[in-house]
């Protein structure tokens, strides 16, 4: 697949474009914001990652821009060195799809785009079981199944825990989740998607020493992070 | 000159010219119609009633009619002294001029008639003016005949004042400075009857005095015709004991005088010489003021008034005056009732005198006086001149007073400018008098002390502003810029609250250069002064922190790269950006205000240890979560509580030795908090840095301690957490490890 980095740091773009090739796709880069824009009319991709502070016409212009412009886009990664939240959340809001904080780990980076490619090529199998690292689902049952312990989850619990685990590494905002799992953004008091996060955290123990963290996306939504066991 | 010589001048002048003029008006006499025309209404107040011992024998009209054209025969006279002796009177005043001889045989009748008896028979002299030889009078004593028929010779001398009319008398009087003193002849009446002088003529030592005749009603003194008499038509018991006074009373004889009782009439001399001899008797003559009283009583309303002038208020001038003037006539009239005269015309023009002087002299004084401090009010370079106005509708002392209105609105303007200027002044500010009492301070200074020091002493104040660390420096710049020129322009120093201050001291002098006091300025400067201090911390932070990873990385590159050089060339850049991202994060917290979200503690918490995750199992380091918040929520900014949690726990990793186990435990306290426990298992905080080590940098320099390095860490830590509301403690726990106890407040239910 065609991946942009849209980025003006050498350094940066070639560390990137390292990552992309290693997973088995092509990368294509640009360092300057309107050279950029002018590709995307002409070319199709299947990703973008998009540097905040890129001359020409910076991130978030470019987002405006196609969200405008643009009657297919490809999904976007925000890049940024600013990890103020307010920032991240606005990138979110304003049409980014994910976002990485400069500098991130090579196995972050490949899980974000990974993930991002997937969500793109209609990745989310619907198998009756799956398997994630040490925990494995059934979804008829509904029950999780760590270390061949099932842990008893209600329906709610279980639908969360599913739809993380089926995107992984992609950042889902809380409106989405909240659509998804309770078919409604209304009269849903804030604090009960929060809750039923922490409940699916500690009963399934999500922390890194199982492969998993919860990562909350402030002002956005949340995140599966899948970790990476060897560094 | 100044005001007050010229008020002394101006004061004395007036005194002494009123004085001249009373003198001059005294003794020149020349408000004598006044005095009289007084003296007549006052004495007609309370006339004496006749003296019935008196009884007056008239040649009247009807008499001459009767006998004929005078002068009568001399016999007729000794027909009725004959008669007037033979019913035994007590005496018998003759006022008939016998100066010339006449035929004899009647002169020797009358005589034998006269020297008879038994009254004694009185007869008068006379002086005629201008006198021979140069002399101002001829005595013309009666012939020797009668000169020896009569019991005694006086004087029937008329005064006549300067309108004519009769109100002294003499009861003595001297034709030249050494003849003999003659008595009047009432007084020889009285003396014939007493056997010795009355006390008035006993006074007049010198025969000088001259009296004043209380007069009784006009006609009151019984009075008989002479032809009536000589007829005999009369009861036989009217002139026993009674004392006869013969003389003319019909107009054409000449013998009439105006008296302040003739009503416009003529009163004859008979008849003043009974009211004289009632007067006599009585002994109530009138006497007037010698003339030292006369001066001095004259000359004391004046002289109280001018010593008043000086004190009391115009309006008060004015009717003291007034009452002078009315006490004046007052005293004049009781002194009358007592028998003096007062003349009171020349007290009377003092005081009318005095007044308007020092009214016209006090007018141009404050006319002057406007006008000087008006211009100079100009000259001195004021904003606004200050013209005289030019409106005609009033004199020069109304368009004085107006300007000076306009002068007194224009300072009082001035005033209240300086008043709101202070008033409003950015600054605090107070003013002190010489004396080092605080006159004046701004609402300023008061809320900054929250309290109002003006009135105090300037110590006191002191003592309420500067912390007793700088006070010494406080007291020495006041002590010095005194006297010094060169003396420090300010004085910094904390006060008790903590702010810091400059504070500058200038002095306030009059235009004559005298010393009012002193303006004292503070200046608010603990926000530069906390700037000032945080720049100091920005450069130790560039200097030293920031830059001792950097070389540390330069160093690394110098040798071959493995993996133990990658990983700490790594460590130590993100060392450099936590600390450049921590350095923004508290200078960015300082701009903005708290907007808090709800977030559950115990999931930002996790969160913040799972993304320290890796680092952890590098040294097989385990976290220990116990959870008993209930699932809290907090108000927070996420993003800076959860850096926060994670710099403890960095620390927590950094510190402890490889498998150890952190505890992180969140639990409620009995209130709406919160309380989140991080305890590592590593050596502990030194003590001699415990009590500082939430400050600033407080691990950089030589300080050799555990968390060397760290410093800005833990000042962020403390101000988000203080920030969100909540405090942050740090000891070493039982087992030695460091711990740290955060407190937030529990979110309000929604």
């Amino acid at each position: 697949m065609r991946v942009v980095i849209a980025d003006d740091e050498p350094d940066v773009v070639s560390f990137l474009k390292s990552v992309v090739e290693e997973q088995g796709h092509v990368a294509v880069s640009f360092s300057d914001g309107n050279l950029l824009s002018q590709a995307l009319v002409r070319e199709t991709f299947d990703l973008l990652i998009l540097d905040w502070n890129i001359p020409g016409k910076d991130g978030l212009a470019t987002l405006e821009w196609m969200k405008q412009s643009l009657t297919e886009r490809p999904p976007v990664i925000m890049m940024t060195n600013r990890s103020a939240k307010k920032d991240i959340s606005d990138a979110l809001n304003a049409g980014a799809d994910d976002y990485i904080t400069k500098p991130e780990d090579r196995s972050v980076v490949a899980a974000r785009i990974n993930a991002m490619l997937r969500r793109n090529a209609g990745a989310g199998a619907f198998d009756s079981k799956a398997v994630y690292g040490k925990y494995s689902l059934d979804r008829i049952e509904q029950t999780v199944t760590v270390d061949g312990k099932t842990i008893a989850l209600t329906a709610k619990e279980f639908e969360l825990a599913d739809l993380f685990f089926r995107n992984a590494d992609r950042t889902l905002s809380r409106n989405y989740i909240m659509e998804t799992i309770w078919r409604t953004t209304a009269a849903l008091a804030t604090r009960t998607l929060d809750m039923h996060i922490s409940r699916v955290r500690s009963k399934l123990d999500l922390q890194p020493e199982n492969g998993f963290r919860i990562f909350t996306v402030f002002g956005y939504g949340y995140r599966l992070e899948t970790i990476a066991k060897a560094v | 000159m100044s005001l007050r010589i010229r008020l002394a001048i101006e004061w004395l002048a007036i005194g002494l010219f009123a004085t001249v003029i009373v003198v001059t008006a005294l003794s020149w006499r020349g408000a004598a119609d006044f005095d009289n025309l007084l003296y007549d209404k006052l004495s007609a107040a309370s006339r004496p009633p006749a003296d019935t011992q008196v009884l007056l024998v008239a040649i009247d009209d009807q008499s001459l009619s009767a006998l004929g054209k005078w002068p009568w025969d001399r016999s007729v006279h000794a027909r009725l002294i004959e008669k007037l002796q033979s019913q035994e009177p007590r005496s018998i005043a003759f006022d008939i001029l016998l100066s010339e001889s006449g035929p004899t045989i009647p002169d020797q009748q009358l005589a034998r008639a006269m020297g008879s008896g038994p009254a004694p028979l009185f007869q008068p002299l006379h002086f005629s003016s201008p006198g021979s030889e140069g002399r101002a009078y001829d005595t013309v004593l009666p012939t020797p005949t009668f000169m020896q028929a009569a019991t005694a010779v006086g004087h029937v001398n008329i005064l006549l004042d300067d309108d004519g009319i009769v109100r002294r008398t003499a009861l003595c009087f001297r034709a030249d400075e050494d003849g003999p003193a003659w008595p009047h002849l009432v007084e020889l009446v009285y003396r014939g009857e007493k056997g010795s002088p009355s006390p008035v003529a006993q006074a007049d030592g010198n025969c000088r005095t001259e009296l004043m005749i209380p007069y009784s009603r006009r006609g009151a003194f019984p009075e008989i015709s002479y032809a009536d008499l000589l007829s005999g038509k009369l009861p036989d018991d009217m002139l026993r004991d009674k004392d006869v006074i013969i003389g003319a009373t019909a107009a054409g004889l000449g013998d009439n005088f105006p008296t302040p009782n003739g009503e416009g009439g003529l009163l004859s001399g008979i008849e003043i010489m009974a009211n004289m001899l009632g007067a006599l008797r009585r002994d109530d003559f009138i006497q007037p003021l010698e003339m030292p009283w006369l001066v001095g009583l004259s000359l004391l309303p004046l002289w109280l008034l001018l010593v008043g002038f000086l004190r009391w208020r115009p309006r008060t001038i004015l009717l003291m005056s007034l009452a002078s003037l009315a006490a004046v006539l007052t005293v004049s009239a009781v002194l009358l009732a007592k028998h003096v005269w007062f003349p009171p015309s020349a007290a009377l023009l003092g005081v009318l005198l005095v007044y308007p002087l020092w009214g016209w002299r006090r007018l141009q004084a404050m006319s002057d006086f406007m006008e000087s401090e008006l211009t100079a009010l100009e000259q001195e370079g004021d904003a606004n001149p200050l013209p005289i106005p030019q409106n005609r509708t009033t004199d020069m002392v109304g368009r004085q007073s107006e300007a000076l209105a306009g002068a007194i609105d224009h300072m009082r303007d001035l005033r209240r400018f300086v008043t709101d200027t202070l008033a409003d002044l950015p600054d605090p500010m107070f003013v002190t008098d010489p004396d080092g009492k605080i006159t004046l301070t701004n609402d300023l200074l008061a809320e900054r002390l929250a309290r109002d020091i003006s009135g105090g002493p300037l110590p006191e104040a002191l003592d309420l502003m500067v912390s007793d660390e700088h006070r010494p420096a406080v007291d020495s710049y006041l002590a010095k810029s005194d006297d010094s020129t060169a003396s420090p322009e300010f004085v910094r120093f904390m006060s008790k609250q903590g702010l810091t201050f400059v504070m500058r001291r200038s002095e306030v002098r009059s235009q004559s250069g005298l010393l009012h006091g002193h303006i004292h300025y503070l200046t608010d400067i603990t926000d530069l002064a906390r700037a000032e201090a945080e720049r100091e911390e920005v450069l130790q932070l560039l200097s030293h922190d920031m830059r001792a990873p950097q070389s540390t990385i330069i160093a690394l590159l110098d040798r071959d790269i493995d993996d133990n050089a990658k990983k700490r060339i790594e460590q130590n850049a993100r060392r450099t950006m936590q600390l450049a991202q921590d350095f923004v994060d508290i200078a960015r917290m300082g701009e903005t205000e708290f907007v808090g979200e709800d977030v559950l503690l115990a999931d930002l918490v996790r969160e913040a240890a799972d993304s320290l995750w890796p680092l952890a199992r590098e040294r097989s380091i385990k976290f220990a979560f116990w959870d008993s918040s209930n699932a809290a929520f907090v108000l927070a900014e996420p993003d800076s509580l959860q850096r926060a949690i994670c710099n403890l726990i960095d620390n927590a990793i950094k510190f402890s030795p490889d498998n150890a186990s952190i505890a992180i435990a969140l639990s409620r306290d009995a209130g709406q908090n919160i309380v989140v426990t991080i305890t590592d298992q590593g050596e502990g905080i030194a003590p001699d840095i415990l009590a500082y080590l939430f400050t600033r940098f407080a691990t950089t320099g030589e300080k050799k301690g555990r968390i060397k390095g760290t410093g800005l860490g833990l000042t962020f830590v403390r101000a988000v957490i203080e920030r969100h509301g909540g405090s942050i403690v740090a000891h070493n726990d039982e087992r030695g490890g460091a711990s740290f106890v955060i407190t937030l407040p529990v979110a309000p239910d929604g």
